[in-house]
């Protein structure tokens, strides 16, 4: 509540780390929040994660006390699989249409899985990158906030007799629901639409999509997740077998003006930070990282020494720019010019991880009336606040600092006026 | 400890300038490296030589088979990720290395300097016309016709002297020059080596096969074009070399003066050739314009020597034609005009771009001698 009596409206685009920072910390200070997520769930990429920095510890825990302080906040409403669709007004008092897509499933969901059993279609899970498959009607994975069922429509086939409605008890479920458009008035708004990762197939010498035992780090980070495809082992996808020798592909897609021109800054210390999920699995597996440059920034230096005195751990300076199909298995050959012997090295491993980095949303999503630079990054203007990886690529702490700051810039807005 | 490195600024400096304008943007991550399908498993090119070419290092650059085993193939240049064009920057380098071995120096400097193009075609231009003027052409001397009255070109400037003398001149400039050069590069490049092969003879055979071939440009992907286009225009000079050889035939031994009929042996293969030419010279072009985002235009030094080959061919088609149909006075010019493209071509062969097929095969015949490229075999074999 501010002077004149009426409240301080906040917008959050986007529902995951940044943007639920940002919506939280400005609603404890009073503001009224409501929080609009693309996605059926919050949590956004972090949910996606094994383990985050800086304490490698798993992210559900601190996505947890978050949801917990929305639950307990009622200043806070958020509304998932919902997008922007328009922006009008003025620093102060802008106008917004948020269209809500239909989920087909209500607030009586118990998330019983009865629904799931009876589907009898199948589809890829996005979220664990097409690794394994889900149900039409499925939860996002397990910790899901909120914890209901979802359907992905499109995967429903024409002449299904939906065995999902009847094998629900709750009568949740509702195939005929329609998408819906609202209107919300605020004073200022924050931008955490955040980002995903750069499409790998795009790099073609890089063999994504083609050779066997390619994946991408965030595909990794699935593979070593308790809650993820394989239940946390660390096998690859061709034949399940224990990987013991891992190559690390540094600034695949990164620093590269053919695709992102700019340092994802995470990627580094991504590859680091699998390592030690390959080594806590397998101590005896041999990992090999190839780099243009390490990079670690600030005290994350420490960490980087600490995974490099492990044994095992091979860092070649030259990037890899080839990587074939071994002829008589599923290996994979990745190939590079070890720098500092002036040699190529044709290292043959199990499976081959993509540091593929950061691309903004905004590259290929805008949100109608925000303002984006040419690499897809959201550009500020007075009363609308970027936050997190919308701005800049970050790690989850930097983003819960600058989403910190995005929240103290959009609360001034309103109590300006 | 190894001494410390002197970096040349101004080398730097004068590759830029020479076409590599874009050397400075390496990183050093070597995708260039990885992605080159000539580049040998040892040392391999040209993640290095960009580092030489950003510090200067001269001697490392020439004394250096693999500035030529190069073949300018573009797939550094495309998956670059800083636009620092490596093919461009070797080319930019080979460029001045020409310029470093082929003597005279103030010829090769000409040659890569628009500054002095007028020069070098007014030179073979005033030749010509001195010529004619000592025939009395300009003071009214009338040209004589061939053998039947025909048109006639060996007739209007008869072979002997006036044609073999200049040009067998030039011919011997050019093996000089080129003499000198390879030697000097050859000394380079086996200083304080020990050639691993001693059949120096089987290297150049091998080297000539793979010419011959086309065998290194079959590796490149990203520009697969100049594959066809390169092979079209070396098999035109050889069909040219020929038609020459039967001219001088006919004109030494049998004392029979051109022009010859179009179905005679020496025409259908000079014909073809010419056509070869001309074709291979537009998909040159093509090529480049093609891939020009991707790789680069090219400099002046490469556009010299595309430009003199097409005005070669093409002035040498003119010639014919007009001749044929008694087109006198223009038929007569574009004759001169073609012999002055002629004459630029082999006067500057060893100081323009095309001093690459000399230095480059001496590239390949030391790398052969050197087992410089085993592996690179082992994949052809396989």
């Amino acid at each position: 509540m501010h002077h004149n009596g009426s409240p301080n409206r906040i917008l959050v685009i986007g529902g995951g780390f940044s943007g639920l920072t940002a919506g939280i910390e400005a609603a404890e200070t009073g503001a009224e929040v409501i929080i609009v997520e693309k996605n059926p769930y919050l949590g956004g990429r972090v949910a996606q994660l094994n383990k985050y920095f800086p304490k490698i510890c798993p992210p559900l825990c601190g996505l947890e006390i978050n949801f917990r302080r929305i639950k307990v906040n009622p200043l806070i409403n958020f509304y998932t699989m919902a997008e922007v669709e328009s922006i009008s007004g003025t620093p102060g008092d802008y106008t917004l249409k948020i269209k809500l897509n239909p989920r087909y499933v209500n607030e009586n969901c118990t998330a019983c899985n009865a629904c799931t059993e009876a589907c009898p279609v199948e589809r890829d899970s996005d979220f664990n990158f097409g690794l394994n498959k889900t149900k039409a009607i499925y939860l996002p994975f397990e910790q899901a906030f909120p914890l209901r069922y979802v359907v992905d429509r499109n995967k429903c086939p024409k002449d299904c007799p939906a065995p999902c409605v009847d094998a629900c008890k709750y009568n949740a479920i509702d195939l005929n629901m329609q998408a819906e458009t609202i209107n919300l008035n605020v004073n200022s708004i924050i931008v955490a639409t955040g980002w995903k990762p750069y499409d790998a197939q795009k790099i073609d010498n890089l063999g994504f999509g083609k050779v066997k035992n390619v994946v991408t780090n965030m595909m990794f980070e699935r593979i070593a997740s308790k809650n993820g495809p394989t239940g946390g082992q660390i096998i690859r996808p061709s034949d399940g077998k224990p990987v013991e020798k891992v190559a690390f592909v540094q600034c695949a897609g990164s620093r590269d003006e053919n695709h992102l021109p700019f340092c994802s800054y995470i990627c580094c210390l991504a590859s680091l930070k699998h390592t030690l999920y390959i080594k806590e699995q397998n101590p005896d597996a041999e990992v090999y990282i190839f780099y243009i440059d390490i990079r670690t920034p600030g005290r994350y230096e420490k960490f980087f020494n600490q995974v490099k005195e492990q044994s095992g751990v091979n860092l070649i300076k030259g990037k890899v720019a080839s990587i074939e199909q071994d002829a008589e298995s599923d290996d994979v050959v990745v190939v590079a010019e070890n720098i500092l012997n002036g040699e190529k090295i044709k290292q043959k491993v199990d499976m081959v991880v993509l540091a593929t980095g950061m691309q903004p949303e905004g590259l290929e999503f805008k949100v109608p009336g925000l303002k984006y630079a040419v690499d897809g990054f959201v550009i500020d203007a007075e009363g609308i606040y970027s936050a997190g990886c919308a701005k800049n690529p970050m790690d989850v702490a930097g983003c819960g600092k600058d989403s910190t700051g995005a929240a103290l810039k959009a609360i001034q807005i309103g109590v300006r006026r | 400890m190894d001494k410390p490195v002197k970096p040349d600024l101004q080398f730097a400096k004068e590759i830029i300038k020479a076409g590599g304008e874009s050397l400075k943007k390496c990183y050093q991550c070597s995708t260039c490296t990885v992605v080159c399908q000539l580049s040998p498993d040892k040392a391999p090119f040209p993640r290095k030589e960009m580092l030489y070419a950003q510090w200067g290092m001269k001697e490392k650059l020439f004394n250096n088979p693999d500035i030529w085993l190069c073949h300018h193939c573009g797939d550094c240049t495309a998956y670059c990720p800083r636009g620092a064009k490596p093919g461009e920057v070797l080319g930019a380098v080979r460029k001045l290395m020409i310029q470093h071995y082929s003597p005279p120096k103030f010829l090769a400097k000409w040659v890569a300097d628009p500054k002095y193009l007028l020069l070098l075609f007014l030179f073979p231009l005033l030749l010509f016309l001195g010529e004619l003027a000592i025939l009395g052409y300009f003071s009214g001397t009338e040209i004589p016709r061939g053998e039947g009255g025909v048109m006639a070109y060996s007739a209007f400037l008869p072979a002997v002297p006036w044609i073999d003398v200049p040009f067998m001149a030039i011919a011997a400039f050019a093996v000089i020059c080129f003499y000198l050069g390879v030697k000097k590069y050859w000394l380079d490049l086996t200083a304080g080596v020990e050639l691993k092969r001693k059949d120096i003879y089987n290297c150049i055979y091998e080297t000539i096969k793979d010419i011959l071939l086309h065998k290194k440009f079959q590796f490149c992907t990203s520009n697969k074009g100049r594959y066809s286009a390169h092979m079209l225009v070396l098999y035109a000079f050889i069909g040219l070399a020929i038609t020459t050889g039967i001219a001088a035939f006919y004109e030494w031994v049998l004392h029979w003066p051109s022009p010859y009929p179009q179905t005679n042996i020496v025409k259908i293969i000079g014909n073809t050739s010419g056509i070869a030419l001309l074709i291979g010279m537009f998909l040159v072009i093509v090529n480049r314009a093609k891939n020009s985002a991707q790789q680069g235009i090219g400099s002046y030094f490469d556009w010299f020597l595309i430009t003199v080959i097409f005005g070669v061919g093409i002035t040498g088609f003119m010639a014919q034609i007009l001749r044929l149909a008694e087109v006198e006075t223009l038929g007569y010019a574009s004759y001169i005009v073609h012999l002055v493209f002629v004459f630029v071509l082999f006067a500057y062969a060893p100081h323009s771009k095309m001093a690459h097929m000399v230095y480059r095969a001496t590239a390949m015949v030391f790398s052969k001698a050197a087992m410089r490229e085993e592996n690179i075999k082992k994949e052809e074999a396989a």
